[in-house]
């Protein structure tokens, strides 16, 4: 179907909402709760727009699109609303921009850039809210926080972990987690969603804090190497210092959609940790030296193989891992049955 | 403490309700009074886990409604003071200050030892009868300094004395208020001495259909404040879903200024019985509930008693009804919130559409009207649509209670045609207390009157709409010429921002922004951009839709009208 956004006609599918329509041409409406993930709640009111023959501003993430469809998205009363909204967001919160995280990849900064507030204009009051820092992982700063609710969605239907909620009411109003306990006290997992999914600087990684703007960061799409499921992820890497500075799901992968677990999005400190092992070892007279792998691999098939001949493949068992692919615990148990020939082969992936 | 017995009442709960999560809200609540009025952190949890739902629902909840006491800890005494718009018209602000000298303690504090907690509290729904002070959950009304004294020694003994109850009121319609001055006007047997339950046996006989066609030609327009045809609300719902039908009556009455739904449930609740059972056989529902405001607990009592008399007098064959208790916040009077509250939830409100009819209480049909439009049913049935019309006149039908409060001699609410004038209104209030200022004549969503406007104005919707205001609720504040507007303006917003659901960010942070440049005026601080300021607010959340509900408008409206009309007010605060 045909729909027209400011004067423009444009293509579009039953079963989207304005929004929709509008960002997969390239008109930027401000939106700060709606995210893809977690749908429309109709709660920042920054995307209102004007439809023609509909009654007041209509929130264009809920609005699901007509047949001829008449929307104006620059309209006085629209930007009125929108900049009113923002301006209000900014007043009441700590965005420091020039030190958050976030900017460069912040929506709230998106919005302010586009309706052209250069500093908020409804500050009447202290700012003083908690910042939490005792998990491992997450940053909250509550300072920062619009209460959008996409942590509360994603955190309840997306991964479905049930720790974040609502508390309080009104200006009050905070996310909580379980009964407002701190995040390292609560039953979070820190997986992350909440920080991936977070339009502001309020749910931050941790260990990313002061190590890079992310737009100077390299992205290198890759997949997990933990276990067997394949995430899909993105690394942001620091070419200068050649340093992974934080771990990102990537949207819409058929795995994962976005989502990691706590391994997955903030265990990568082995990738550069002194401690790895970069070349196999080779232990002689209780001491390890370093060997090629051609070498390894030459020592380890022949003492299999006078083992097997001595006392019987039997001797031998072997255990596979979660952390590679299925397509390598198959080679691995081929090789245990045909090459050494036992039945001796178990995988960890057990309760 | 949650023993066995708590256990099993919680169990029964969860099997009163179509789906069990509705439990969550009483059981907070037996769990809050087994444990001298506070909610512990480790009962929260308890009952999430018997309820069913997470510990973070459960602290959501019992964080978004003012009666919990959750975060905070309260004395074996709770002194609520009303403070709201008709109270502080009438005095309740001096009640705080004596209470606080009395007892030695600051508003939200508590006395050393342990018997006191003094608070302030937004609209108890008592406007008639103000300045109240609600203990735990009894309300003491009319209050002097004098009947304070002899309730803080009572208390001080260990004795809740029994309540004064001295309303005024006044019909000339004899309709919903006809049973009002009768002894035992609660019981079933006053209630078919005078001609009750003649209209459920006549609807017994008729068509669904044609019962929604009569409430539909009656044109009777719905009295909760927005004035949507009752009937045509009916006909909103969907044919066969294969879903139940429900019907709620929202006895949220929470908009300041409004006290009219109460006389009905307090006095006559078959009149709301008979009328809901009517209603629901007009839908082809088989369970209503009452959403009734949770400080009207012994209101709820005197309604489940009148449903328990029903049921034995074989008066609900085909239909239950649930009172269901809310727990603190007038956001829940807007019908999408109320669901949510009774589905367990934070009462905040929902996108629509949908819209109730087709998708309401745990997603299926649903119809909400307020109390007095469903008690204004067994009329419209025993006598007919026309005689319903004989009351008011056109787009403007039938008889309506006004909850007159503030500067008046006798605050009550008076049941009149639609249509009175102003003027005949206050003077069956025994007339203005003091010089006129202004009037509030809708509760207080609405933008207030000068003297002038309110000359030649009739109160019902048309007139109100073409006098620069609304009907709403029908709840009418006088303001005498000793307040000042923008210290009212203040109250007013105050009630707004602390009752603001804090779902749409507008709405939350917009109340709260004007709370403070209102305090910052009337601080003395105050510049003429700070009133510009203000304007830019309230004339941008003033447009429909900028807000998620209808709340952002409700506050938007009437301190737009109170700076407008009485901007010398405002611009003299600036030094």
């Amino acid at each position: 179907m045909q729909i027209t956004i400011n004067g423009k006609s444009l293509e579009a599918k039953k079963g989207q909402n304005v929004l929709q329509v509008a960002i997969a041409n390239g008109i930027y409406i401000p939106h700060l709760c709606y995210h893809e993930k977690v749908g429309a709640a109709g709660k920042c009111r920054a995307c209102v727009v004007e439809i023609e023959g509909m009654r007041g501003l209509q929130t264009s993430c809920s609005v699901p699109v007509r047949e001829d469809m008449v929307v104006e998205t620059k309209a006085d009363t629209v930007l009125q609303a929108q900049r009113l909204v923002v301006d209000l967001m900014l007043s009441s919160g700590k965005h420091d921009c020039l030190s958050c995280e976030q900017s460069g990849h912040c929506e709230l900064q998106d919005a302010a850039y586009y309706l052209g507030i250069e500093r908020p204009t409804c500050q009447y009051g202290d700012i003083n809210r908690e910042v939490d820092e005792t998990s491992e992982f997450i940053k909250i700063d509550r300072n920062k926080c619009i209460s959008c609710g996409r942590c509360v969605a994603a955190c309840n239907n997306t991964v479905v972990n049930q720790v974040l909620d609502f508390g309080y009411r009104g200006h009050d109003t905070e996310i909580v987690f379980n009964t407002d306990k701190k995040m390292a006290e609560s039953t979070c997992v820190q997986c992350g969603e909440c920080s991936q999914i977070c339009p502001v600087g309020a749910i931050i990684d941790k260990h990313a804090i002061g190590l890079g703007r992310l737009w100077e960061l390299d992205k290198v799409e890759t997949v997990c190497p933990y276990c067997g499921v394949g995430c899909k992820l993105n690394l942001h890497i620091d070419r200068k210092s050649n340093k992974i500075v934080k771990v990102s799901g990537v949207e819409g992968s058929p795995t994962n959609d976005g989502m990691l677990c706590v391994k997955g999005r903030y265990g990568f400190d082995f990738v550069g940790h002194e401690d790895r092992l970069t070349t196999p070892l080779i232990k002689e007279d209780g001491q390890f030296r370093e060997a090629s792998w051609e070498e390894a691999i030459e020592l380890v098939a022949s003492k299999f193989t006078s083992i097997r001949d001595e006392y019987g493949a039997d001797t031998i068992m072997a255990l596979a891992s979660a952390k590679v692919t299925n397509e390598e615990n198959y080679t691995f148990q081929k090789l245990i049955r045909t090459g050494i020939g036992t039945n001796n082969i178990d995988h960890c992936a057990r309760l | 403490m949650i023993d066995q017995s708590m256990i099993d009442k919680i169990t029964e709960l969860k099997a009163k309700y179509p789906k069990k999560e509705s439990a969550l809200m009483p059981a907070l609540m037996l769990a809050q009074k087994a444990n001298s009025n506070n909610l512990s952190e480790e009962d929260m949890e308890k009952v999430a886990a018997l309820v069913g739902v997470t510990s973070g629902k459960a602290f959501g909840v019992a964080t978004y409604y003012s009666m919990y006491n959750a975060v905070k800890n309260v004395g074996k005494y709770h002194l609520q003071v009303d403070t709201n718009i008709p109270a502080t018209l009438m005095g309740a602000l001096k009640i705080v200050d004596y209470l606080e000298k009395k007892l030695g303690i600051k508003e939200g504090e508590t006395t050393k030892d342990g018997l006191f907690t003094l608070s302030t509290v937004e609209c108890l729904g008592s406007c008639g009868t103000c300045p109240v002070v609600q203990v735990n959950d009894v309300y003491y009304e009319n209050m002097t300094t004098e009947k304070l004294d002899s309730l803080i020694s009572s208390l001080q003994e260990g004795v809740m004395p029994v309540k004064e109850v001295n309303y005024n009121f006044g019909t000339e319609c004899n309709v919903l208020l006809k049973n009002r001055g009768l002894e035992n006007s609660t019981s079933i047997d006053t209630y078919i001495q005078t001609g009750g339950y003649k209209a459920l046996e006549k609807a017994m006989a008729m068509e669904p259909q044609a019962i929604t066609n009569e409430v539909r030609n009656s044109a009777i327009r719905g009295r909760g404040g927005a004035g949507f045809p009752a009937g045509v609300k009916w006909g909103f719902l969907p044919k066969n879903t294969g879903k139940p039908i429900y019907l709620i009556c929202n006895a949220d009455e929470g908009e300041p200024g409004t006290f009219k739904d109460r006389q009905i449930m307090e006095y006559d609740p078959h009149l709301l019985v008979e009328g809901m059972i009517i209603s629901a056989k007009a839908i082809d529902s088989n369970l209503g509930f009452i959403y009734i405001r949770g400080e009207f607990e012994w209101i709820a009592d005197i309604l489940e008693k009148a449903i328990e008399e029903a049921k034995v007098n074989n008066k609900m064959s085909d239909i239950d009804i649930i009172v269901h208790r809310g727990a603190g916040a007038y956001v829940c009077g807007e019908e999408t919130a109320l669901i949510e509250s009774i589905e367990g939830k934070r009462g905040q409100p929902r996108m629509k559409p949908p819209f109730p009819a087709v998708e309401g209480l745990y997603g299926c049909p649903t119809i909400v009207n307020n109390v007095e439009t469903l008690a204004s049913v067994p009329f419209i049935i025993d006598k007919g649509a026309e005689a319903f019309k004989a009351f008011g006149y056109e787009n403007n039908t039938g008889f309506k209670l006004f909850g007159i409060s503030g500067a008046v001699n006798k605050p009550g609410v008076y049941e009149y045609p639609m249509g009175i004038s102003f003027n005949k209104l206050i003077e069956a209030a025994g007339g203005v207390k003091g010089n006129l200022k202004a009037a509030i004549v809708g509760g207080l969503s609405v933008p207030i009157l000068k003297p002038e406007e309110l000359n030649n104005l009739n109160m019902d919707y048309d007139s109100c709409i073409k006098h620069g205001t609304g009907l709403g609720s029908g709840g009418i504040m006088v303001i005498s010429d000793e307040f000042s507007i923008p210290e009212l303006a203040l109250r007013t917003i105050q009630f707004y921002a602390h009752e603001s659901c804090g779902k749409c960010a507008p709405c939350k942070e917009g109340s709260h922004t004007i709370v403070m440049i209102l305090k910052k005026l009337l601080a003395g601080h105050g510049t003429i951009k700070d009133i510009a300021k203000l304007e830019e607010i309230v004339n941008t959340i003033n447009n429909v839709g900028s807000t998620l509900c209808p709340t952002g408008q409700a506050f938007a409206m009437p301190i737009k009208a109170m700076i407008e009309k009485f901007r010398d007010e405002f611009t003299r605060l600036i030094k």
